[in-house]
């Protein structure tokens, strides 16, 4: 291995910064795994501030990825609107999943108030996350769903896709909630942490063509993305991480009419090439992705590291910056090796 | 009873009022139906099914998304619900079995839904499980409803892992049974791997997939 020329705060900062680093930066999308790889509860990654920062601190340090701890959840917004989630805790599960949906009808949307960011949902221990990582020196971040996103975990996904064809003011209705709602936790953590401080993260799963089609997107999903993201921009947040989930290729184009900082992350899923990625974003946006959470699951080393190789010399000279990154969550099961194979693969073929 | 033309007529409205997602008329069709005479076995499988299966085609080919799709299941039920009591008994030939179910650790059941929807529509006996279906009820439904066909969904990498456990716990019951999986992280290599006999990549493949696999696991 290479002496490495940079820390990982310094390729990070480079990296968002417009400026050259050492090798491709490694960031990683892990939060279960951790838990697991360090004798906890997977459910403590979300129910645990401390232990939750803790896992990731000590995985990270294990497997030298760049990114740092974060805290954050795919159903976000369920539980925040007044929905039940229920926190993982069966041998097949990883992530918090809906119990109750505040929405079950037409008239429930009427009833939906934005909640109070100080007290909703997970939003307590996600603030609590935020302060560890201020304490420990790490730039705080918030993660939050993307408005559709939300809108689908306010109701049941069946649901608000028949409203998207037949009832779409009742769409529009939840989308400016929900965007609302995202605008309301950032000004929390900004007022709380300084401006120009705060990292966002904003995943985006439930608008991709496994879903809806790019029509309905350009209609329903990008006016109030864009208009998220502008406001985003303009209450202080420099840098956007955007992770667009799962099969995004006919959204693309619209997602790059969207505003991500100065520079912002456009995280993508096995779904969408590289290439094809840079070709859209790679002038404006750092791009992050896209080794596919079920290789390291099921695959060899050997195949993820050859995963790994094509991905690094298709992203490695994207304008603004390539980090090579998991497409979705890290599988909890995945087995350890897989993980640590990214970083081998970044040693071997990542260096500029 | 009536003409030729006229079922023809309304056949090819509930068709074309499933596939345009038109709830209403394809009730008003259907009750018409029943009114003048058509049989209404004939207006399901030429009017309705037929439609699903375009339906389908549409899904698969990426002109129709989940919202279209669902609409057009709406639809579909709507004339089933008036046209199947109205079918006469004893006319139909045994009808194929599927389980379906999203296994165990795993909430999401969209795409299972949607499996459903097209195994429906063409016809089969569907006993769904719901989600996150404990691995043993699977075993259990199967001794119980001898089915021809069990499909599994996943949605998580980490409850697709369920999926070998179960189908070696499937196959070890009944062997005859063939298993299908899907879902977003399953590819078809890893179906093999799991000891899976047909997989689909999106729910307008699911019947057709389920059917080739039904040949191949009689050879």
């Amino acid at each position: 291995m290479r002496q490495e020329k940079m820390t990982s705060v310094e390729r990070m900062d480079a990296l968002l910064n417009g400026r050259s680093v050492d090798h491709v930066p490694r960031l990683s999308f892990i939060l279960g795994f951790c838990a697991k790889n360090v004798g906890y509860p997977v459910a403590s990654v979300y129910s645990d501030p401390e232990k939750s920062f803790l896992a990731q601190m000590l995985t990270r340090e294990q497997y030298g990825y760049d990114s740092d701890p974060f805290y954050g959840y795919a159903s976000f917004g369920g539980y925040e609107f007044g929905g039940e989630i229920k926190l993982p805790d069966g041998e097949y599960e990883q992530a918090p999943s809906h119990v109750r949906f505040a929405v079950e009808k037409k008239q429930d949307v009427e009833k939906l108030e934005l909640p109070d960011v100080k007290t909703a949902g997970m939003l307590p221990q996600a603030m609590q996350f935020s302060r560890n990582q201020v304490a420990n020196g790490i730039a705080p971040s918030v993660v939050v769903g993307g408005p559709f996103t939300i809108a689908g975990n306010i109701c049941v996904v069946d649901t608000l896709c028949r409203w998207v064809v037949k009832e779409q003011e009742i769409v529009h209705r939840l989308l400016r909630l929900a965007t609302d709602h995202v605008l309301d936790v950032a000004r929390l953590w900004v007022e709380t942490f300084g401006k120009g401080r705060v990292k966002m993260q904003i995943w985006e799963p439930l608008a991709s063509n496994q879903i809806i089609s790019p029509k309905h997107f350009e209609k329903l999903v990008l006016p109030y993305q864009a208009e998220l993201h502008e406001k985003l921009l303009s209450i202080g947040i420099k840098h956007i991480l955007c992770h667009i989930c799962g099969e995004q290729n006919q959204n693309l184009p619209f997602w790059a009419d969207i505003p991500m900082g100065d520079f912002g992350i456009i995280s993508i899923g096995r779904e969408v090439d590289i290439s094809t990625a840079i070709k859209y974003f790679g002038d404006r946006y750092v791009v992050a992705g896209n080794i596919e959470p079920a290789m390291l699951q099921t695959g060899t080393p050997k195949e993820v590291y050859e995963l790994c190789r094509q991905a690094i010399e298709k992203g490695k000279r994207a304008p603004k910056g390539f980090a090579l990154m998991e497409g979705c969550e890290v599988p909890v099961n995945a087995p350890p090796y897989n993980i640590y194979t990214m970083k081998k693969a970044v040693d071997d073929f990542g260096w500029y | 009873m009536a003409t030729e033309e006229r079922t023809q007529e309304l056949v090819r409205g509930l068709y074309d009022a499933v596939v345009q997602m038109d709830e209403d008329t394809v009730s008003e069709l259907s009750k018409a139906v029943v009114e003048e005479g058509v049989d209404a076995y004939y207006a399901v499988m030429h009017g309705l099914t037929a439609a699903m299966d375009k339906v389908g085609e549409l899904y698969s080919s990426g002109e129709y998304f989940v919202p279209e799709l669902l609409l057009s299941a709406d639809a579909l039920y709507a004339g089933l619900n008036v046209l199947r009591p109205h079918i006469k008994l004893g006319r139909d030939e045994k009808k194929k079995q599927v389980i379906i179910g999203t296994v165990e650790g795993d909430i999401h059941d969209i795409g299972k839904n949607l499996v459903r929807i097209m195994f429906e529509a063409a016809g089969w006996v569907v006993h769904d499980m719901g989600k996150d279906v404990t691995l043993s009820k699977f075993v259990e439904e199967q001794t119980r409803t001898h089915s021809d066909v069990i499909a599994l969904s996943a949605l998580m990498t980490t409850s697709m892992t369920a999926m070998p456990k179960v189908i070696a716990m499937i196959k070890a019951e009944d062997p005859g049974v063939a298993v299908m999986v899907g879902g977003a992280p399953l590819t078809r290599d890893i179906a093999i791997h799991y000891g899976a006999d047909g997989y689909a990549d999106n729910a307008g493949e699911a019947v057709r997939e389920a059917n080739e696999m039904l040949e191949r696991v009689k050879k």
